[in-house]
């Protein structure tokens, strides 16, 4: 299953010593970072559900306190480390720390703090582009960009945290660090898996099922997916990273189509043309999983290769398996046989028009002809230089020790 | 720190640049007076100036007592008429047990009812008071907040060229060694660069920024376009349909609704000096072109006020403006039509008693002190020659009064009757489907679009008009009340602070 160097020294059971424990053990620092980012993912599903059920509501939901309590776990966690790593006398925890203007810390704590820090800073911003702006709901606004570029800075900064000691931990020869080497590379997982879901909940507008027969919504995909994909694929060793990132993603999506329906809710703002019951879920999750499986069997396959090469082929792979899967899906979900608790399509915000394209499951402005294969050709380019992005970020990541 | 002026400044820059702000005629807000079975309520609904925006919501009851109210907002017209959302209860004042205050949220344009659902031991009862929600200007923002943004965003592309430096230093060293100079010098670079990314990725911020602000813009609200021309005395309005992308967005020139038996009310006002107004009804002559024989009028400059309603409920005011000839052919008035040469603005302040042209006088009881944005009931009688009230009063189109309260510098003009300053058409559109619901003055049962002279009580000859200055300044008030076959048209003059 790994890559590591580790799988190659498991017979060579080794005595264990209590500080070789100490090093290898996962800190209690990565748990509760795993923790604050599952907890903003829940939040922003639980957000985008209660605007569309409910609809604008006061600050203090549990959704926004959701995403709060991942901005408050990240204060703690990133205050601890850097407090301990400045002013501390633990030399071992100095040494595994860099310096950002003057203050000591593992550099996971710093992104962390960073993404913090622009979480708080997108709240009065955002607050004032509602009241001057007032526009609708919409997720895409610079505001919005903000506060979501911060709980992901947030989630890479936990993912940098888990890396270092990754790392650290694959040479480390004994039988306790290979199997914190494996809790860490699952966390590594989890969290990446929970970045790509991040990904397409930005994405949540340009790839609504009514939107899957328009260029758009892959030349979106093309751009946002590989980078991940190659990034989490490189620095966690694992060979079918991309896949398993992917499958938190649906199994998360999938998990809120069949929990959500369940909690009643009703409408506080009109205009309702939707009399809503329950909460609704988000739309059926993207079948990413089939195009992140093919660029796993793709990269086992091209080692050798150089970049460039990989990239390229990775772009073409990714936007044509993509399309292949998702356009005929996409016919599927918008027909009656979608209609039930699993694919949850005849789920409808409180004012979703009865003549809008959602309520008449209408493709949107769907592309034809040469306009869509010059755009997936487009979406091609876009997605190598995404993949390329993605391998040479991530090849840099692996070896990241601090 | 000289490094990072520019930056700092295209921070604020981006931060603080202003957007582009429109005027709008008319006043935002509504002042209503509701009659529900034994309750009377005086509403004030204080509208937002962006959608989705929050409504403020005042109520003070008069009537019979009220215990709760709860208020929802829903469009007046289509399918979402029939779908209202749950109801927020209105906080009751714990010194004034009959005043009550609440907020909504008006998340789309267009035209909208706030429905009040109010208890108490006469039972329960049902009203809506419409409200036309529209984006009416950008807001600037504070220069705190504007300086906190600023300082805060400037700290997030320090720290990450920081954190991008420190990244390429030390992150990939053993713990415990210490960086090559190699390393070190690259660290330096990579914050240069880091510096530089930033800075590309703050100025497309702002290049998204002005491009969503532009945007905005087009949707803050704009009246219909009407194009006036004087052939001899025959006033022609060309009303322009309003065309968008968004079908629901755009407004017909050819769905207005009757009201008070007209399909508009149109104020014409001479400038600089507010002094001749006249009060006509220009009829239908094709879709969106309305058509008048004008009576005779001093020649000079007019602005108009074109008062209409949308088959929705939305009432609009058109503004254009026309140069009257001297020796214009003059055409009789209509019978609903009034006029009035009260003296010129720079003949100094109006008072309280206007003496009319047949001997009548109409009286203000003026409040003191007048002040923006508080909701008042101004109320005027007419007495007769002998300062006697006058008895032989008549409706004038179905109401005891209408009134005209126009700010002298031409950005507020507001068409109000007895029951507030919501339109009419709007008010029966939203309360059609109440059973009880009467307000006061107005004849509910009767059909849309009827002429509603015939009225079953006696009119006095006292009137009063719910509304709120909504800024200071100087104010020229038109008040029209009907006696016999005369209509009378007082002025009167409000200095607002």
């Amino acid at each position: 299953m790994s890559t590591s160097p580790l799988s190659m020294n498991r017979s060579g059971a080794i005595e264990v010593t209590r500080a070789a424990e100490e090093t290898a053990a996962v800190p209690w620092y990565i748990w509760f970072g795993a923790l604050a980012v599952t907890s903003a993912s829940i939040g922003g599903a639980w957000d985008v559900a209660w605007h569309r059920s409910i609809g604008r509501d006061t600050f203090w939901t549990p959704a926004h306190l959701a995403i709060q309590a991942c901005g408050m776990m990240a204060a703690i966690i990133c205050g601890y480390l850097i407090l301990v790593d400045t002013f501390g006398r633990s030399e071992k925890l100095k040494a595994a720390s860099v310096n950002v203007l003057g203050f000591r810390a593992p550099l996971g704590a710093f992104i962390a703090a960073w993404g913090g820090i622009a979480m708080i800073t997108s709240a009065p911003f955002d607050n004032w582009w509602h009241a001057a702006y007032g526009l609708d709901v919409k997720i895409i606004s610079p505001p919005h960009t903000l506060l979501i570029l911060g709980i992901r800075c947030v989630a890479v900064g936990i993912l940098f945290l888990i890396l270092a000691a990754m790392n650290r931990a694959s040479t480390d020869q004994t039988l306790s660090g290979e199997r914190t080497f494996k809790t860490l590379q699952r966390l590594f997982l989890y969290v990446g898996g929970l970045i790509v879901s991040g990904q397409m909940f930005f994405l949540i507008e340009k790839t609504w099922d009514v939107e899957l027969h328009s260029v758009a919504a892959y030349v979106w995909m093309g751009v946002a997916l590989p980078v991940a994909f190659a990034v989490l694929s490189q620095a966690s060793r694992y060979k079918w990273a991309a896949t398993s990132t992917a499958a938190v993603y649906m199994v998360f999506a999938i998990g809120e189509i069949l929990i959500m329906p369940l909690v009643p809710a009703q409408p506080k703002l009109g205009p309702v043309f939707n009399p809503v019951t329950h909460l609704i879920p988000a739309k059926f999750p993207i079948l990413i999983i089939v195009p992140a499986l093919a660029l796993d069997i793709l990269w086992q396959r091209t080692r050798a290769w150089k970049p460039w090469k990989i990239a390229l082929a990775s772009g073409f792979l990714f936007v044509a398996v993509l399309t292949i899967v998702e356009w005929p899906f996409a016919n599927f979900l918008l027909s009656k046989a979608s209609e039930n608790r699993f694919f949850g399509t005849m789920y409808f915000d409180y004012n979703s028009r009865p003549d809008g394209y959602d309520r008449l499951r209408q493709f949107f402005h769907p592309d034809h002809g040469i306009t869509l294969y010059w755009g997936l050709l487009r979406a091609a380019i876009y997605a190598s230089i995404s993949t390329w992005i993605g391998l040479s970020f991530g090849r840099w990541m692996r070896s990241v020790q601090r | 720190m000289k490094v990072f002026r520019p930056l700092l400044l295209m921070l604020l820059f981006v931060l603080v640049a202003p957007t582009a702000t429109y005027a709008h005629v008319g006043s935002k807000d509504v002042f209503e007076t509701v009659s529900a079975g034994p309750y009377k309520l005086y509403v004030t609904v204080r509208m937002p100036t962006v959608i989705p925006g929050v409504a403020a919501i005042e109520v003070r009851s008069s009537g019979a007592p009220v215990s709760r109210i709860h208020i929802t907002p829903l469009p007046i017209t289509g399918e979402a008429s029939k779908h209202p959302p749950t109801s927020d209860p209105m906080t009751r004042s714990t010194s004034d047990p009959a005043f009550f205050t609440g907020s909504l949220w008006m998340m789309a344009s267009g035209s909208w009812q706030v429905r009040f659902e109010i208890s108490g031991d006469a039972g329960e009862q049902t009203a809506s008071v419409p409200v036309p929600a529209v984006a009416l200007s950008t807001l600037k923002m504070q220069r705190g907040l504007g300086i906190t943004l600023g300082i805060l965003g400037l700290f997030l592309v320090i720290s990450m060229a920081g954190i991008i430096g420190a990244a390429v230093r030390e992150a990939r060293l053993e713990p415990g060694a210490t960086p090559p100079p190699s390393r070190k010098r690259r660290a330096v670079l990579a914050t240069v660069g880091g510096l530089v990314l930033m800075g590309i990725i703050v100025w497309l911020g702002g290049v998204w920024w002005n491009a969503e602000a532009a945007g905005y813009a087009t949707d803050v609200y704009r009246p219909l376009k009407v194009t006036p021309t004087l052939s001899g005395n025959v006033l022609t309005l060309d009303v322009q349909a309003l065309h968008t992308d968004i079908e629901r967005r755009s407004r017909s020139n050819n769905d207005f609704l009757p009201d008070h038996g007209h399909l508009m009310h149109l104020y014409a006002i001479r400038q600089p000096g507010m002094d001749a107004v006249f009060h006509l009804h220009p009829s239908l002559a094709g879709p969106g072109k309305f058509r008048i024989s004008l009576p005779e009028m001093p020649a000079g400059d007019y602005t108009l006020y074109g008062d209409v309603v949308h088959a929705s409920g939305f009432p609009e005011t058109l503004v254009s403006s026309i140069t009257v000839p001297a020796n214009m052919p003059a055409a009789p008035a209509g019978p609903d039509d009034a006029a009035a040469n009260p003296p010129s603005l720079s003949a100094g302040q109006l008072g309280d008693r206007y003496k009319l042209p047949d001997g009548y006088v109409m009286v203000w009881d003026r409040p003191s002190p007048l002040t923006a944005n508080t909701a008042y009931s101004f109320r005027f009688h007419l007495l007769d020659a002998n300062g006697k009230p006058a008895t032989d009063m008549q409706p004038y189109m179905g109401m005891a009064g209408h009134a005209a309260f126009v700010k002298t510098d031409g950005t507020v003009f507001a068409h109000t009757h007895p029951e507030g300053s919501a339109a009419m058409a709007a008010l029966m559109l939203a309360n059609d489907s109440h059973e009880g619901m009467n307000h006061s003055g107005m004849n509910m049962d009767m059909p849309m679009g009827m002429e509603m002279s015939e009225h079953s009580e006696p009119i006095s000859n006292t009137v009063e008009f719910p509304y709120g200055f909504p800024s200071a300044g100087r104010y020229r008030i038109f008040v029209q009340m009907k006696h016999g076959v005369m209509i009378e048209t007082g002025a009167f003059d409000a200095s607002v602070e």
